[in-house]
């Protein structure tokens, strides 16, 4: 019971959070809205690395290569048919899914370290090719002219709903996806892939559908990110520092659950605050103190903050455990997928007994 | 002269208890065999000694000293050497150079590489190879070999008979006596109830963690023991 | 001529490059990790070796050699005894990687607060502009230099490690740490020396690398990423290989940019991704 009340007091957050944000660029200034996109945007993407790596078994540290297509996409396609940016967005995600189902064909053969860094190759290489290519501006970048055709009293606040929009669909999405048989089948992986593929579950296409579901969200975020800087370059949409973000913040907050990315956001955001603005310390002591951090985390908390957190608001949240049908339980299936879906997550912290 | 001393030994894997309140003693020359069927604990008691397993309550004592509490890497020099379950070579080392591993600790004694060689002649002969090149005799060899360079007060031998031919075990276990005659006191696990009993002075039996029957090789009788093993 | 003298500058650029790998080869072979600040700690030592410059600015860059690598040693042995030693028995595979990531943030960000983000250059003198001409082709003495200082670099490292007790102990806790523990080796201690030894190595690449070319506290990813595709073109843990895997890098990079001035390291990546498409257990197996 108390189950079904957290989850629905969640709801009914959920439910205000969603109102206040559709109210908010009426309330709050341009300066604040941009940073709120900025923060949501980030949420979504750091929701997507950690489908990868907190459920999906998978650390790309090559990443920033959708964030980059993503924005590139939009650009070249707003352009080339002289049309606002906004109504050409749909294009990144699909770009990116596409990309991620053809590489995912020759970088699934890496395994852990080599995947990770198998992705990274792949994204300078994505990188230096943009920036060889004239039609893209090559080096130096390209601007966003198209974006006059939007009444430049909404731009802000379209991005602003738009990356409130995608921020929300990154939580709930995946939270879609992992109740789903996909989930299911990710997290039996997680917690013994041998064991999975003996009771039927089809590791690489549970894996192949997380990729390409974390590459068409990141390269979403990044195509909202950089219309709202009306400017693109190689140097800055495939930047290694994207996916430093998303690390350092599911690690911080929690990898393996949902609400950890939401936490691990607001504690990147608020020290960066407090580290830049209100010490004053230049950009590098803040990735040196948010570095340490992330050390510190796996050293001694490997689940991150959010079960902390949890213990004191008690109860479950945005859990994805389900309780299994009684009739599955008949099948052969049924007690390892169970045991998968109600043991804690997995990720860093299993190594902690 | 007691040499170990083993008192109410719990261990753990995680929340499994494996062990529960063994007691244990060894005198110096003796030879003691282990028997249990899979699973009874044989193993886990060895890595207890040997310190591969943290989570142990209880009193151990080697040569008067406790050792309960120390790393592997301490009790090693204390003069308590294992021959592993499988072996355990090191693949990337020639044979020599698994045998040399042992001598790490340089522990003065009368064992060395030459009277290792005169032990086991074979091994001589293929110094030069890796372990995988060898038959699982002669790999069970190179395993006593290296357990011997360190000149243990106390043998550990797991299941040293384990997938062997029985003209091959009767070659292991003729060693095992010129092992003792250099001073050497022997703990066998063995899961061969009637080979361990006959080179042994006294027997303990494990059934699921516990010692279910312990006394003299010679005095104990089929029937007994077999109820011991199998817990019937 | 131009394309022999293309290959044979590749292939002695190539050297430098299997250096930068064989030290990330060591680390995977002997516990099976990734060591992602390695590219960090590269141009880290060259960052030392400029700073030394200031000190004795009337050295040789080559003569600081050794006293950076004994610099690294000691920062590896540290890296490895405070931070990796307590994630390194984790099953969790992820938890090195993500911690060496951590590190590799910290390291850069460092640099760049300490050094400043401009480029840098060690100069090397006239050494740097001599050349031979052999049969008509212009070879750098330099490059030649680094070449025969990475073959000795491998060669002493192989005897190292077939031919000393601590080689046998380091191939043996690689085989299993749980068993030379019986031996009286604390695993962990070797790890301490082995990792002192990937950066010293990596060291005397940096500061090879930093004659050649500029850096920035920004270069560690891309030393990191070739020092990477060495390991995995060479074949994991396999020295040699990792020489060929270089050698192999640097043509295709000399190579690319004779094509097309602007390429950068894109061959190199390049021919990577091709060699892990078809062969993804590395092109040069051996055994070790």
């Amino acid at each position: 019971m108390t189950r079904d009340r957290h989850a629905y007091r969640a709801w009914a957050i959920a439910a205000l959070g969603v109102l206040a944000l559709a109210a908010a660029p009426w309330v709050i200034g341009e300066g604040a809205q941009r940073f709120l996109s900025e923060a949501m945007l980030m949420l979504a993407m750091a929701q997507m690395w950690n489908l990868l790596a907190g459920y999906a078994g998978l650390v790309s540290m090559g990443q920033q290569v959708f964030v980059g297509l993503g924005a590139y996409c939009l650009f070249f396609a707003s352009i080339s048919l002289k049309v606002a940016p906004f109504w050409v967005l749909p294009l990144a995600p699909l770009l990116c899914a596409a990309v991620a189902a053809i590489v995912a064909l020759f970088m699934f053969r890496l395994r852990e370290a080599y995947f990770a860094i198998g992705t990274w190759v792949f994204s300078e290489v994505v990188s230096l090719l943009v920036s060889k290519t004239e039609r893209l501006g090559g080096e130096r970048g390209i601007g966003l002219p198209t974006a006059r055709l939007v009444d430049p009293r909404w731009l802000e606040p379209l991005t602003f709903w738009l990356s409130a929009a995608i921020a929300v669909a990154s939580v709930f999405g995946t939270y879609a996806l992992l109740r789903s048989r996909v989930g299911l089948g990710l997290m039996t992986v997680r917690d013994n892939e041998v064991a999975a593929a003996g009771i039927g579950v089809d590791v690489w296409r549970n894996r192949f559908i997380a990729f390409v579901v974390a590459a068409a969200g990141c390269g979403l975020a990044g195509a909202v990110n950089f219309t709202a800087t009306l400017y693109v370059a190689p140097g800055f949409a495939f930047d290694p520092n994207w996916v430093v973000a998303m690390m350092i913040i599911v690690i911080i907050g929690g990898i393996g659950t949902l609400e950890g990315p939401i936490l691990g956001v607001i504690i990147y955001f608020a020290l960066r605050e407090a580290l830049t603005v209100v010490f004053g310390l230049s950009a590098g002591w803040y990735l040196i103190g948010l570095g340490l951090v992330a050390i510190a985390a796996i050293l001694f908390e490997p689940d991150g903050l959010w079960p902390l957190v949890r213990g004191r608001l008690g109860g479950d949240w945005l859990s994805v455990r389900r309780e299994p049908p009684a009739p599955l339980r008949m099948t052969a299936a049924a007690p390892a997928a169970a045991d998968a879906a109600t043991s804690s997550p997995r990720g860093l912290g299993a190594t902690r007994e | 002269m007691t040499l170990l001393e083993v008192q109410a030994l719990d261990a753990f894997y995680g929340d499994f208890q494996a062990l529960f309140g063994v007691t244990l003693h060894v005198e110096a020359g003796e030879t003691v065999a282990l028997i249990g069927a899979n699973g009874a604990g044989k193993t886990t008691f060895l890595k207890c000694l040997v310190g591969l397993i943290g989570s142990r309550r209880g009193e151990i004592r080697f040569g008067g000293e406790p050792i309960g509490g120390q790393p592997a890497e301490r009790i090693s020099r204390l003069g308590l050497s294992l021959v592993p379950e499988g072996r355990l070579l090191f693949p990337s080392l020639t044979v020599e150079e698994n045998l040399l591993m042992g001598a790490l600790n340089r522990r003065p004694g009368s064992w060395n590489l030459a009277r290792v060689y005169e032990l086991f002649p074979v091994l001589h002969e293929r110094r030069r190879q890796w372990p995988d090149a060898l038959s699982g005799g002669q790999q069970h060899m190179v395993a006593i070999g290296r357990a011997l360079m360190s000149n243990p007060k106390l043998l550990l031998c797991d299941e040293i008979s384990l997938g062997l031919a029985p003209l091959v075990i009767d070659q292991i276990y003729a060693s095992l006596g010129r092992i003792r005659d250099e001073g050497a006191s022997i703990v066998l696990v063995e899961q061969d109830v009637k080979r361990a009993a006959g080179a042994a002075d006294r027997v303990y039996c494990l059934l699921k963690g516990r010692v279910t029957l312990h006394g003299s090789a010679r005095g104990l009788g089929l029937e007994q023991l077999s109820r011991a093993y199998f817990g019937t | 001529m131009i394309w022999v003298e293309t290959i044979i500058n590749g292939v002695l650029y190539g050297g430098l490059y299997g250096l930068l790998g064989v030290g990330l080869a060591l680390i995977v072979g002997v516990m099976r990790v990734v060591n992602l600040s390695h590219g960090e700690f590269i141009v880290l030592s060259a960052f030392i070796g400029v700073s030394l410059i200031g000190v004795v600015p009337w050295l040789h860059p080559l003569a600081l050699l050794l006293p950076v690598a004994a610099i690294a040693f000691v920062l590896g042995f540290g890296l490895q005894a405070v931070l990796i030693n307590r994630v390194v028995t984790r099953p969790d595979p992820f938890a090195a990687i993500l911690l060496t990531f951590g590190v590799a943030v910290v390291v850069r960000n460092l640099m760049v607060e300490v050094y400043g983000a401009d480029p840098r250059h060690l100069q090397a003198g006239q050494l740097a502009q001599a050349s031979a001409g052999i049969g008509g082709l212009h070879i750098g003495v330099l490059p030649l230099l680094i070449l025969a200082l990475s073959v000795a670099l491998f060669t002493a490292l192989q005897l190292l490690l077939t031919r000393t007790r601590f080689g046998r102990i380091v191939r043996a806790t690689a085989d299993h740490r749980d068993v030379v523990r019986l031996m009286g080796v604390n695993p962990g201690r070797v790890y301490n020396l082995v990792m002192g030894l990937s950066l010293a190595l990596a060291s005397v690449a940096g500061m090879l690398l930093a004659i050649r070319a500029s850096f920035t506290p920004y270069s560690g990813v891309e030393r990191l990423l070739i020092a990477f595709e060495v390991v995995v073109l060479g074949g994991l843990g396999t020295f040699w290989g990792a020489m060929l895997g270089g050698i192999t890098l640097g043509v295709a990079e000399l190579v690319g940019l004779r094509l097309d001035p602007n390429a950068g390291p894109l061959y190199a990546h390049l021919l990577f991704l091709v060699g892990v498409l078809l062969r993804p257990s590395g092109l040069f197996r051996v055994r070790a």
